[in-house]
């Protein structure tokens, strides 16, 4: 077992490549998050955030560079890569529920299947979660009868379910009506303010500027922005970011 | 219309037993084309290239040959080379693995339909690759899989009469009509109750097929 750093830092980014064939889509990025931070990611569509979240949990191999996640890096493959995903979360644009399990069993099945919790617990974990979240009447239901803002709740229950000290969420709002929106973001606020460390893709600048201690501009698959959301808002050092800000505020 | 079913009272047991002989060439048959196209199916979407070369060789072999080659060469190729099968095993080893391709090619497609986000979710929560196949996949594939894997039984079940008409001599069904044909010279008649007992078969299979299709049914 790594050591955890001393100085608090939970994922850190060291010269980190990613490309698909000839297109490279994240650049040497370097980056290092602390324990309890809430960090937003925002950028174009294409520069790379979800890309960065999914190298972070071994969902994608990187081709150069190195992640550590608590001081041990993120093997390439092989049982370590398992673990480590075990303890981090992560919410999909899209949910990605389960469609053949009821709530509660999209919510058990990974305390039961990785970390050997028995059903009785896991259930008793699944119920006091779904509770957090706001639904606990929805227990017993299958994902299609939940509507979209539920569904992400449940997701985020799920992932919530393996104690993970890392939160991955990628645009979690971004497939829901209007109406829908808020029920998340209060979910993630709160998950925030217990201290969560987490990642968030997304363009809600309402929810950054409340709740994020750090917001990063990704552009082109490089880091151009990293600066507490105020200071951001305020003045942005590079053009794409100021562009970005002017299109936000004008909406 | 007496002379229809005359024909029937009168050899009864021939047909009946040339149906029983086919119901259970058709069974065999099923569970060859089930284990052997899902063990193909899961090579067709192995991790590694190599499992999925071999997945795909047999797919093409067998899917590309018609059945009555592979039912000699299985009853007449064999015996020249030495290993003499006899006509059961001939006849639902071919008309089996014939059908297994199909079967490995309609679980692939279910595989694939499943969408990756399923696949991301489970390696998320920390399953390994197997689990995330075991638990979220092939339960979900396999719901898909069901109207496919109908329509090939439907077509296994007709094609088993290929078995009846060939050197096997395997006394199913249309065998069975072909012998009563020859010695009654009632034609029509004959023919017709084998038809008939034909479409009991696949009408049969099309029920079953729908009510499991019914029971699990996912919602989306
Ligand atoms: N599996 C893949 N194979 C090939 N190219 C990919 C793959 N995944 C992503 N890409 C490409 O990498 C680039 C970055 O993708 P990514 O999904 O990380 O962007 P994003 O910032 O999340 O965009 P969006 O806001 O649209 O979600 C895009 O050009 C995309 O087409
Ligand atoms: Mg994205």
């Amino acid at each position: 077992m790594a050591i955890a750093p001393q100085d608090g830092r939970l994922v850190e980014l060291e010269g980190v490549r990613k490309s698909f064939g000839p297109h490279v889509v994240l650049d040497s990025i370097d980056l290092s998050i602390r324990r309890g931070e809430a960090v937003v990611v925002a950028g174009p569509s294409g520069s790379g955030k979800s890309t960065l979240l999914r190298c972070i949990n071994g969902l994608e191999a990187i081709d150069a560079g190195d992640i550590r996640f608590e001081g041990q890096s993120i093997p390439k493959a092989g049982k370590g890569i398992y673990r480590l995903r075990a303890e981090m979360g992560m919410v999909f644009q899209s949910f990605n529920l389960f469609p053949h399990k009821t709530v509660l069993d999209n919510v058990t099945l990974g305390p039961i299947e990785v970390k050997g919790l028995s059903r009785l617990d896991a259930r008793a974990r699944a119920r006091a979660l779904l509770e957090r979240v706001g639904i606990p009447e929805k227990a017993d239901a299958v994902p299609a009868d939940l509507s979209g803002g539920q569904q992400q709740r449940v997701a985020i229950a799920r992932a919530l379910a393996m104690e993970p000290k890392l939160m991955l969420f990628d645009e979690p709002t971004s497939a829901l009506d209007p109406e829908m929106i808020r029920e998340v973001l209060d979910v993630m606020r709160d998950l925030a303010r217990d201290g969560m460390t987490m990642i968030v893709v997304t363009h809600e600048m309402g929810f950054a500027r409340e709740v994020c201690d750090r917001l990063l501009f990704i552009d082109s698959g490089a880091i151009v922005e990293d600066a507490p959301p105020e200071e951001f808002f305020r003045g942005a050092k590079s053009e794409r970011a100021r562009e970005f800000v002017d299109k936000i505020i004008h909406h | 219309m007496s002379a229809l079913l005359d024909v029937l009272r009168r050899h009864f047991p021939e047909f009946l037993s040339g149906f029983f002989v086919t119901f259970r060439v058709v069974a065999i048959s099923l569970a060859i084309a089930i284990s052997v196209g899902t063990l193909v199916g899961a090579l067709r979407v192995a991790p590694l290239r190599a499992l999925r070369w071999i997945g795909t060789t047999y797919v093409e072999a067998f899917r590309n040959v018609p059945l009555l080659v592979l039912i000699f060469i299985s009853f007449l190729g064999l015996r020249r080379a030495g290993v003499g099968i006899g006509p059961w095993v001939a006849g639902t080893a071919s008309l089996g693995l014939y059908t297994a391709a199909y079967v490995a090619e309609a679980i692939r497609s279910g595989v694939f339909a499943v969408g990756k986000g399923q696949i991301d979710a489970s390696l998320s929560l920390g399953l390994t690759y197997r689990r995330t196949m075991t638990k979220i996949i092939l339960p979900q594939a396999a719901r898909t899989v069901i109207p496919p894997l109908g329509n090939l039984l439907i077509a296994m079940i007709k094609n088993s009469a290929i078995i009846g008409a060939s050197i096997l001599a395997l006394p199913d069904l249309l065998k069975q009509a072909r012998i009563l044909q020859a010695r009654t010279f009632q034609t029509n008649e004959t023919f017709f109750w084998a038809a008939a007992g034909y479409l009991v078969l696949t009408l049969s299979a099309t029920f079953v097929v729908r009510r499991l299709e019914r029971r699990l049914a996912i919602r989306r």
